[in-house]
């Protein structure tokens, strides 16, 4: 018996070492970080969610869409730099009328499985996206959408049902990328997805990792990174590790809380770019309560956005403006347009109409800066004599919560994937979404008018013009307290460059190369 | 003992209908709606109404239920909410990693518990019995995720020793050797602290019975006393132990899973539960129940082995 424990013990002990000793080149160089001549062997990127499908019809989450951006192409897509819309798959388009989009589509461009680019692609893309069977995620996308005709193998016809002015903006979302008929026809694109996009799809292990190859026939030359892996890390402070130590090359999103770390690493560059997320203050305006413009405005008052913001560590943007600075509809006028800090006055506010004799209900959902939020504004909102409760939860159940309109105050964020002002304002604010998307519950009709107007209006100076409208009107109504405009950023190592990091969040790596 | 291991299986197919109806029934009361999850915030009233009616949520629960159970006596557990993969592929690619996490935890977890509280109830009362009891109540005391954290830091790090995370080798390899190193340290502390304890108090408890002392005035090597007399006697109550803290640790992987980036059943389950996708959150509750059930069951066969006084009828 003793023997038996002894060598059982020797063993595990010898193995530890052998564990230990051996091989030690792997984890330093890291798996995906040699080179050739040519171009960069592989390169991973740490995601902390696995993509939910590849099929961008069938997805609506940024894990799905970092996958898909790089193996699919839209017909347009938003310009980095510029914010403007420029063609990608087509090659032109005109409006002969308000309703009517014919659009040029590029030739010659093939997908991966050798089959054509064409107009009856785009055709059968949309009308799957749109199509009630699918229950695309995002099928809203095309709800404008009327009819769609192929003129011809390389033109398409569509036709809206009311002038829409952010199409353009929609046909450049992640999810109206355009798929491969025969590959959808004949197979799973969510699992295995047939794009047109600089990167092919190689294999999927859910849960662990994606891989892609460089696609050698990619009309603009075959990206540098021949291996593109999409590792699930789901914990920032691994992932952090992981690029410290070459086991991973890039990771985005990182947290208030880590960038500091982040910064302080040798062998990594840490890109920032003023984003189009955001981070906002409401009310429940469906109660009758908040019907109070005093009210509003006393909470206003009180709400310190500076002081959040200085424990953001230079990722958040200050501006009371609700339409954000990468965000079309934005004028530098309206940064300071909304509600100045003023604590007095909410004090005063406080006292006169009474609001210290009720408790309000913050509602916050317990992740990523909301915690911090609602701390911070809890506590600026009790020195001007408000008393106030924070309720947490988690996402799913803070989503219905505030959905349903149960709570007083909350804060809310939206991404602004399109980076318009209607596409922020129509799901966020207009009445027709309350109970829906609009969970600030807000409801004013001369505001609807102009969110209308926005949307039918395909002039784009006009839609600027009233798109600035409606965030004016938002802010004398004291209706939302905007807390940051978000900087989004990512970190890769730093032999690498050419990362296209956008506004959006958004990232593509096909023009990474080594310095 | 054969009529035990039949008997086992047909309660197991009953507890499995029990907890598949609780974990349904709990999903079903819980706020958050699969729909929304999968169209997020930004999708549309009527894209979430669309997704509803394509996953059959607007049905009433027990036609929900019933079609749920359906599937599930042909064996099938049904498809992902959000990727509208099979719940079984799913479960599939992920069982393995997490069993060899919890094998090698469970087996860092005996070395280090055993030995330590062998050597605590051998040397009781000295130095040796106080760090390692001290060492017993650090392993029950520090969370994973923290100790993860650290042992990250020192040996993958600093000392670039062993890989941060991932488990994507076969474990025979020294590259899948050097991957399940860290996880199952981290893992297996706590059930150690805990077999070390459970170790310490049954060697205390046999080392004075009265069999022991006989075999000592016999002129019985102490050795032989120790190994042969003791400790297999004092195995039956850590054998419990050790079963419980193996069935515990298929399901509480979860934070060590997440910790190293592994990609096993524990952090299926609470992104299935984050994400509000039934089918998946019940097929994995289901499989760790069942692995919970068969563990006990080997338990209870090595218990004859260890003391053959238990017989079962």
């Amino acid at each position: 018996m003793k023997k038996k424990l002894l060598a059982i013990i020797s063993i595990a002990t010898l193995l530890f070492l052998a564990a230990c000793s051996g091989g030690n080149e792997s984890s330093s160089a890291g798996e995906g970080s040699d080179t050739n001549d040519q171009g960069i062997e592989s390169f991973t990127y740490a995601s902390l969610t696995d993509a939910v499908g590849l099929s961008p019809i069938l997805t609506n989450d940024s894990a799905s869409a970092n996958v898909t951006d790089h193996v699919y192409e839209k017909l347009f897509e938003r310009n980095a730099e510029t914010m403007e819309i420029e063609p990608q798959l087509a090659e032109s388009y005109e409006n002969p009328d308000e309703n009517t989009w014919i659009i040029k589509l590029k030739q010659g461009v093939k997908f991966h499985d050798g089959t054509d680019f064409n107009a009856d692609a785009v055709k059968y893309t949309f009308d799957k996206l749109r199509d009630p069977a699918t229950a695309a995620p995002r099928a809203s996308l095309m709800e404008p959408v009327d009819t769609i005709t192929v003129v011809d193998d390389y033109t398409v016809e569509i036709k809206t049902k009311y002038p829409y002015g952010p199409f353009l903006a929609s046909l450049s979302h992640s999810n109206a990328a355009i798929v491969s008929p025969e590959a959808d026809q004949n197979g799973d694109i969510n699992k295995d997805p047939v794009g047109t996009g600089p990167f092919k799809f190689v294999s999927w292990v859910p849960g662990d990792q994606v891989v892609l190859e460089a696609n050698k026939d990619y009309r603009d030359g075959a990206p540098a990174i021949q291996k593109l892996i999409f590792k699930v890390v789901p914990e920032i402070s691994t992932a952090i590790s992981m690029l410290q130590t070459g086991e991973v090359q890039f990771i985005d999103k990182l947290p208030t809380e880590q960038i500091e770390r982040v910064e302080g690493l040798k062998n990594v560059n840490v890109e920032k770019v003023d984003g189009t997320p955001q981070y906002y203050f409401t009310v429940n305006h469906s109660k009758e309560e908040f019907q109070d413009a005093e009210l509003r405005e006393a909470l206003a008052s009180a709400i310190d956005r500076d002081a959040f913001i200085s424990k953001m560590k230079g990722l958040g943007i200050r501006s009371d403006s609700v339409i954000g600075s990468k965000v079309f509809g934005y004028k530098e006028e309206a940064d300071n347009a909304g509600t100045p800090y003023d604590l007095e006055k909410a004090k005063e506010l406080v006292k006169k109409n009474g609001y210290d004799k009720k408790t309000y209900t913050l509602l916050s959902p317990n992740r990523n800066n909301f915690i911090l939020m609602s701390e911070v504004v809890q506590a600026q909102l009790t020195e001007a004599g408000f008393n106030v409760n924070i309720e947490s939860m988690e996402w799913a159940s803070f989503l219905d919560t505030a959905r349903d309109g149960n709570y007083d105050m909350t804060f809310l964020s939206w991404s602004n994937l399109t980076a318009d002002g209607s596409e922020l304002f129509y799901p966020n604010f207009h009445s027709d979404n309350v109970g829906a998307s609009n969970r600030a519950q807000y409801s004013n009709p001369e505001f609807d008018q102009l969110v209308e107007q926005s949307r039918t209006t395909t002039d784009q100076e006009k839609r600027l013009e009233i798109l600035d409208q409606a965030n004016r009107l938002m802010l004398e109504d004291h209706a939302i307290v905007n807390m940051y405009h978000d900087v989004v950023t990512a970190a890769m190592e730093n032999s690498y460059k050419g990362l296209i990091l956008e506004p959006t969040g958004k990232w593509n790596l096909s023009e990474v190369t080594r310095k | 003992m054969i009529g035990m291991i039949i008997r086992r299986f047909f309660q197991l197919i009953f507890l499995l209908f029990g907890i598949s109806f609780l974990v349904f029934s709990s999903m079903y009361l819980a706020p958050g709606d699969p729909a929304s999850m999968i169209g997020g915030p930004t999708a549309s009233e009527s894209d979430i109404e669309a997704i509803r009616e394509n996953l059959g949520l607007n049905e009433p629960f027990l036609t929900q239920y019933a079609s749920y159970v359906g599937g599930l006596v042909q064996g099938d557990l049904g498809y992902s909410y959000q990727t509208r993969q099979s719940v079984s592929e799913a479960i599939a690619v992920r069982l393995p990693n997490t069993l060899k996490l919890a094998i090698a935890s469970m087996i860092v977890a005996i070395i280090i518990g055993i030995l330590a509280g062998l050597i605590s109830a051998l040397k009781h009362n000295s130095w040796l019995d106080v760090g390692s009891t001290t060492f017993a109540l650090a392993g029950i005391s520090i969370p994973n995720f923290w100790m993860g954290a650290v042992l990250i830091l020192v040996f993958a790090v600093n000392l670039q020793w062993l890989p941060v995370g991932g488990m994507s080798s076969p474990w025979y390899t020294i590259e899948g050797m050097k991957e399940l190193i860290l996880p199952a340290i981290t893992l297996g502390t706590g059930a150690a602290a805990m077999i070390a304890r459970m170790t310490r108090s049954s060697m205390l408890e046999v080392i004075r019975a009265d069999y022991v002392r006989t075999a000592r005035a016999k002129g019985v090597k102490e050795s032989s006393v120790i190994w042969i007399h003791t400790l297999k006697n004092a195995m039956i109550p850590v054998l419990t132990v050790i079963g419980v803290n193996f069935g515990s640790l298929l399901g509480g992987t979860i934070i060590t899973e997440k910790v190293f980036a592994i990609n096993g059943v524990g952090r299926l389950m609470i992104d299935a539960i984050a994400a509000r996708d039934f089918p998946m959150v019940q097929g994995s509750v289901l499989l760790v129940a069942t692995l919970f059930v068969l563990v006990n069951l080997i338990v209870d066969i090595v218990y004859t082995y260890v003391d053959p006084r238990i017989k079962y009828q």
